[in-house]
Parts: C-alpha cells; sequence; structure tokens
C-alpha cells in the first residue's frame, strides 16, 4: 500500500484498527471518551449536548432491536420513553400526585418493567399486523400515551408536568452535574450497546432475523413467531423506558409536551439515516440530528463562525450589484456570527431536506451494515420494480 | 339519561351533523392515501402537508380577491376561486413530493420512501411555521351564517356546503377512476404496474395523475377546512393527516369507497361515539379523547378484520 497519500495513509489506519483485536478497539474508545470532559473547550453546555447525545444513541439502539433486528416498524417509540420517564417522576417526585418517595435505584428496574409491560400491550394487538399498518398503529399508540399523560392528571399531574425528581447516587457521590451525567450516560448506552449486539448474535437475534426476512418461512422453521416478536417489543421497549428514566432524573422535570411524535421520528431517523443495524452509524445520525441543532447556538461556534465575515462581505457585494439591477431588493447574509442561530432556528426545515436528501442519496443509510449493503446490491424483488422489498 | 334524550333531539342532530362534517374532510384527505398506496404501497406522509398548503393556498387566493370585503356575488366566486387555487397548489407540492422525494426510491426498502416522507413533512410544515412566524392565519368570515331545515332537524349553511361539495368531488373522482381512460390506467398500475406497462400505460405518468387527483381532493379539503373552523396554522395538517390515514386503513386501504366509508365511520365514531359513551353515568370524556377514540377503533377494527371494512386482502402484504 503506498504511504506517500493521505488517502493511503487513511487506508492504512484503517486496515490496522480492523485488524485489532475487539478489546483493543473497546480499550481505545472508552479512553477517548474518558478524557473527554477534562478537554477545556467541552465546558457544561457541551457535556449537556453529549448528554442529549447519549440519551438518543440508547433510544436508537433499543428501537434497532424492534426496527432493525425484527423488522417491526414502530412510530410510537416516545411512548416506552414517556412511560420510563413518568415512572420515575411518579413514585420519586414529592411534587407528584401520589405519596410516594423511592429511591433511584429502585425506580429504575421498576421503570424498564413498566416500559417492558407497555411494550407487550402495544405487541399484543399489532402481531398480526405487518409494514405500513403497523407504523401507523405504533403511532397511534404513541399518541394516545401523550393524551393519556395530560388528561390523568390525578395521576401525571396533567400539563404542568412533575419537577424536583430524584437522581441516582452512585457510591461515593451524587449525579447530579454534567461531568457525571456524561459519565452516567457513556456507561449506560455503552451497557446498552453490549447487550444488544450480544442479543443480536445470539438464537433470539437469528430468530428475529428470520422473522424479518420472511416471517412465513420462519414459522414454517419452527421458530415461535408470536414469542420472539412479543421479545423485540419489550426488548425494545425495557431500553426506552430506561432511556425514560434517565432523561426524567437529568432534567428533574417532565410535562406531556416532551413526549411528541417528533421524539419517535427523531429516533427512528437515526437508526435509518445512520445505516439500520450499525451502533457506528446510530452513534453519528445521532450527533447529527440531536446534538448539531444544540452545538450551532453555542457562543464558541457564534466564535468560529466570526472568522468568516469575508464571506459575508463577499456574498453581500454581490447581492448590492444585483440590487442595483433588480427593481426590488434582496435580503444580504447577517452577520456571519449568528449563521449559527440562524441555522438552529431553521433546524426542522433542514431537518426535513436532510432526511430526504440522505435517504434519497443513500437508501441504505451513512453506515449500512455489511448484510444491508449486499441487499442493496442483489434486489430480491428485482422483478417487481415499484414493489418496495421487504422492511 | 331519559333527560338527557328527551330534551335534546337537536343535540343529537348536531353531533350527527358534525359527524358528517369531520368525517367528509378525513374522507377527502383518505382518498389521497388510499390512492396513493393502491398504486405505490407507500404511505405518503407528507400527504398532511399537501393538506395544509391547499388550505394556505385558498387564504392567499381569498385575502388577495379582497377577504372580509367580500359580498354578494363575490363570495362565490372568491370560494371558488380558492378551491381552484388550493388544488393547483396542493397539486404542485405533491408531484414535486413524488418527483424529488419517491421516485428515486421506488426500489429502495420500504423504510426508505416512509422516512424520506417524514423528512418531507417536516420540511413543509416548518417551512410554512418559519414564512408565517407560527401564527395562524384567518378564513375570512364571509360564508353566510344562519340554518335551514325543520326543527329539531336543522343544519347549518356552511356545513351543508362542506357535506355537499366533499360529495360531489368524491363523486367526481369515482367517475373519474372509472369512466375515463385515465382512471383505467390508475386502475390497471394498481393491479399490476409491469403488466400495465406491457400493456402500454404509461406507468410514471399514471404514478404522477394519481398523485395529482389525490392532492386535488386534499387541496378542497383545506379550503373547506378554512371555511369552516376559520382558524388555519402551519401545523394544521398533521392530525388530519394522521386520521385521514386511519380512515384509509378503517376503510380497507388501497379501496376508493373504502376511504369514503372510512372518513365517515371515523368522523361518526369521534363525535356521535364519545357523546355516546359520555350517557353512560359516570363516563365524561372531554373533547381531547376523541383522538384516542380514533386509535382504539384503529386498534380494534385491525385487530378483528385486519383489510379494514372494504379492504381486499393486503395487510399481511409485508
Amino acid at each position: 500500500m503506498p504511504e506517500t497519500t493521505f488517502r493511503g495513509w487513511m487506508g492504512d489506519a484503517r486496515a490496522r484498527w480492523a485488524a485489532s483485536p475487539s478489546w483493543a478497539k473497546t480499550v481505545a474508545l472508552f479512553a477517548l471518551l474518558a478524557v473527554v470532559p477534562f478537554i477545556p473547550m467541552f465546558d457544561e453546555p457541551w457535556l449537556r449536548v453529549f448528554f442529549l447525545v447519549g440519551l438518543y444513541v440508547m433510544l436508537g439502539l433499543g428501537l434497532n432491536v424492534v426496527v432493525g433486528f425484527a423488522g417491526l416498524l414502530d412510530l410510537g417509540y416516545v411512548a416506552f420513553f414517556a412511560v420510563g420517564a413518568y415512572t420515575l417522576a411518579i413514585l420519586s417526585s414529592a411534587s407528584s400526585p401520589l405519596d410516594v418517595y423511592l429511591n433511584f435505584w429502585l425506580v429504575l428496574p421498576l421503570g424498564m418493567v413498566a416500559g417492558a409491560c407497555a411494550g407487550l400491550l402495544l405487541g399484543l394487538p399489532v402481531l398480526p399486523l405487518r409494514g405500513d399498518y403497523l407504523a401507523i398503529v405504533t403511532l397511534g399508540f404513541g399518541e394516545i400515551v401523550r393524551i393519556l399523560l395530560v388528561n390523568m392528571d390525578n395521576i401525571t399531574a396533567g400539563a404542568q408536568g412533575i419537577s424536583a425528581i430524584s437522581t441516582p447516587d452512585v457510591v461515593l457521590r451524587d449525579i447530579d452535574d454534567p461531568t457525571s451525567w456524561y459519565y452516567f450516560i457513556v456507561i449506560a448506552a455503552a451497557i446498552v450497546a453490549f447487550v444488544t449486539t450480544r442479543l443480536r448474535d445470539s438464537r433470539v437475534g437469528r430468530a428475529w432475523e428470520a422473522i424479518r426476512e420472511d416471517e412465513d418461512v420462519a414459522a414454517g422453521m419452527g421458530i415461535n413467531t408470536v414469542k420472539y416478536k412479543l421479545m423485540a417489543f419489550s426488548m425494545g421497549a425495557a431500553i426506552g423506558a430506561v432511556g425514560g428514566v434517565l432523561y426524567a432524573s437529568q432534567y428533574s422535570f417532565v410535562n406531556p409536551s416532551a413526549f411528541t411524535l417528533q421524539v419517535s421520528v427523531n429516533v427512528l431517523a437515526l437508526v435509518i439515516i445512520g445505516g439500520m443495524g450499525s451502533t457506528t452509524g446510530i452513534v453519528f445520525g445521532s450527533f447529527i440530528l440531536v446534538g448539531l441543532p444544540d452545538i450551532l447556538q453555542f457562543r464558541q461556534t457564534g466564535d468560529l463562525l466570526g472568522n468568516f465575515e469575508f464571506i459575508r462581505s463577499a456574498v453581500n457585494g454581490v447581492i448590492d450589484g444585483l440590487d442595483a439591477l433588480l427593481p426590488w431588493g434582496i435580503g444580504g447574509l447577517p452577520p456571519s456570527d449568528t449563521w449559527g442561530e440562524e441555522l438552529a432556528d431553521k433546524r426542522f426545515i433542514i431537518y426535513g431536506a436532510l432526511l430526504v436528501a440522505i435517504m434519497v442519496l443513500r437508501p441504505a443509510g451513512l453506515f449500512p451494515s455489511k448484510r444491508r449493503e449486499l441487499e442493496f446490491e442483489n434486489p430480491a424483488d428485482a422483478d417487481a420494480p415499484l414493489r418496495a422489498g421487504a422492511v | 339519561m331519559t333527560i338527557l334524550f328527551a330534551t335534546s333531539t337537536s343535540f343529537w342532530v348536531d353531533q350527527f351533523v358534525n359527524g358528517l362534517t369531520t368525517g367528509s374532510l378525513y374522507a377527502l384527505i383518505a382518498l389521497g392515501y388510499t390512492m396513493v398506496y393502491g398504486v405505490l404501497q407507500m404511505i405518503n406522509f407528507a400527504h398532511g402537508e399537501v393538506f395544509m398548503l391547499g388550505s394556505f393556498a385558498g387564504y392567499g387566493a381569498m385575502a388577495a380577491m379582497g377577504g372580509s370585503e367580500l359580498d354578494g356575488a363575490m363570495i362565490a366566486v372568491s370560494i371558488l376561486v380558492a378551491l381552484l387555487a388550493a388544488m393547483t397548489a396542493s397539486a404542485a407540492t405533491s408531484v414535486a413530493l413524488e418527483r424529488f422525494a419517491y421516485r428515486p426510491l421506488r426500489n429502495a426498502p420500504r423504510l426508505a420512501p416512509l422516512i424520506s416522507a417524514i423528512g418531507a413533512s417536516i420540511f413543509l410544515q416548518y417551512l410554512v411555521l418559519d414564512r408565517t412566524s407560527s401564527e395562524a392565519k384567518f378564513y375570512p368570515n364571509v360564508f353566510p351564517d344562519g340554518s335551514f331545515g325543520v326543527e329539531p332537524f336543522e343544519i347549518e349553511y356552511i356545513q351543508a356546503f362542506l357535506i355537499g361539495s366533499s360529495l360531489l368531488m368524491m363523486v367526481f373522482l369515482y367517475l373519474i377512476i372509472q369512466k375515463t381512460k385515465m382512471g383505467r390506467a390508475i386502475r390497471a398500475v394498481a393491479e399490476s404496474p409491469s403488466n400495465a406497462s406491457l400493456m402500454g400505460v404509461d406507468v410514471n405518468r399514471t404514478i404522477v395523475n394519481v398523485f395529482i387527483l389525490g392532492a386535488a381532493m386534499a387541496g378542497v379539503a383545506g379550503v373547506l377546512h378554512g371555511l369552516f373552523f376559520q382558524t388555519i396554522r402551519g401545523s394544521m395538517g398533521f392530525l388530519p393527516g394522521i386520521k385521514a390515514f386511519t380512515a384509509a386503513v378503517l376503510g380497507g386501504i388501497g379501496s376508493v369507497p373504502g376511504a369514503v366509508a372510512g372518513g365517515f365511520f371515523l368522523g361518526m365514531t369521534e363525535t356521535v361515539g364519545r357523546e355516546l359513551l359520555n350517557t353512560i353515568p359516570g363516563v365524561d370524556l372531554p373533547n381531547q379523547w376523541r383522538d384516542v377514540i380514533a386509535f382504539s377503533l384503529l386498534v380494534l377494527v385491525l385487530l378483528f378484520r385486519p383489510t379494514g371494512i372494504f379492504g381486499e386482502k393486503v395487510a399481511k402484504r409485508a
């Protein structure tokens, strides 16, 4: 391999990385993540963004069990997130209508169980449904949960929400500052990543894969499809609920407006644009869709963009020239240090356009798993050009 | 309960008419979903936004013609212009969606067009919210007030107009699909795109036609919605869109009469059904619960009749 070009050097490094044993990769990754809070640039706002990114990585990994592994399209994932968040809020906060104050660590498993039960509750009626029908029913389920949160105010405090939610204590210290929360979410996400990868490579994972590829054949091969589909729903839901517990604890406040369809769409989108089934993809997708809009609003981003004032003067010069020719005026660009905020203001417009663009340009996602890449090169359904393939 | 029934025949008539009103809006929007699903087997998630843009185009047309200053025959003319503007705007949006967001993904796995559609929906919704500074717009209140009929069987003019014109549009669409050459091509493509193409049908052209027809219905629904509820905003497309899709599924997705039946069924259940539940002692469901009712109904119907009321066997299609 030629070492002279940058590309060659990159390829070399990549090959060495790919060849190193998996424990070494894990250690390297964790070492990298562990030093992040010590880098002076990453102050508290950054760590809060990283927390959010980590949280969405967790949610993405959980949803990936349902959508990626088992091929069940779920647009109501926010419901489980909400169940977890409200379990902690109701059972631990003094401002909740219920007179119970439990420790965080006690509620965490309860939240998981509640989430898994909600998963079963959703899974049971939708067992016979596939594809788009499933999408719309799960979407409805998410909306129902949100409406229930607003209207069952004798338990959930309705629209005003619940505050002062308990935080976890780990051996020596309370987890209440951004640095501790950062480490906490990194560890939590790592555990979830470990569990889901092990699941994927297990007998259960293979059963899910078989169901995803062809449910009827899977059933014919003796796979109990009911059992495994319910397992996928409740597993994904339990992970979502844990995410909800952590979210409620970190923000110390929940109200129904935080649990809209937007959350479900965000999680599904980051799983898919990252490339379904790949953990790298989920991390990347989470950064782009969840982290970037916040980072754009940071002062540092403004300072950085402030260096690009020359672009503004150049563009505005052109616009001034055009203004002289045209009967109507074109507004110029705002000062370059406000570009980040402007972009953040329009983030949903950009977000929507980005989803379309990524799907159109890379329908398999940005970092597709090897397997899916192969599927794309050999579409099984080439005879029916209009009929889309399996999920 | 007896008191409730004795004193309120007109109350129930009102609820019935309200059910027909929301039902006809759902039905109009559901037609677009069901037709697109019929030919492409995809949820056109941005269809709610097509409806919203139609509503805004109609508002723009009416405002440009004088808004609340209008009187006499000009009211009728302005409503007609608004309907045409809405149909045009919706159709143009829909064609652009098909061309740029859906067509490149026809051979992609099913999730890709769905995500693309969700992205397009978010894009359009926030674009309008941004342009309107998230503020509501108000349709000019020019439609004549009042009602006709024999007490207690009365119906407001606006509701009669809304229901009547919706039915007219549905009949119109039905005739196009059943009686014209374009309609025959649509039915052929829905049956089998490859066979239709072998028979000389221009499949791409037909798919565009389907999007145009569905969008025109949604545009009409947008104007009717604006005339009736008056308040319109950038986020207005989401719920009616989801509900209309629910209606399409209830009726059996892919089926045109099914979408209409599903729309009216859903509208009725939400209004009359909720009030009927409220007559049970101890039950008092406020208005927000109609969404819960709608989605629970969807789950129930899919449980016992997964193909919808009129549907062919498509629910099992992966």
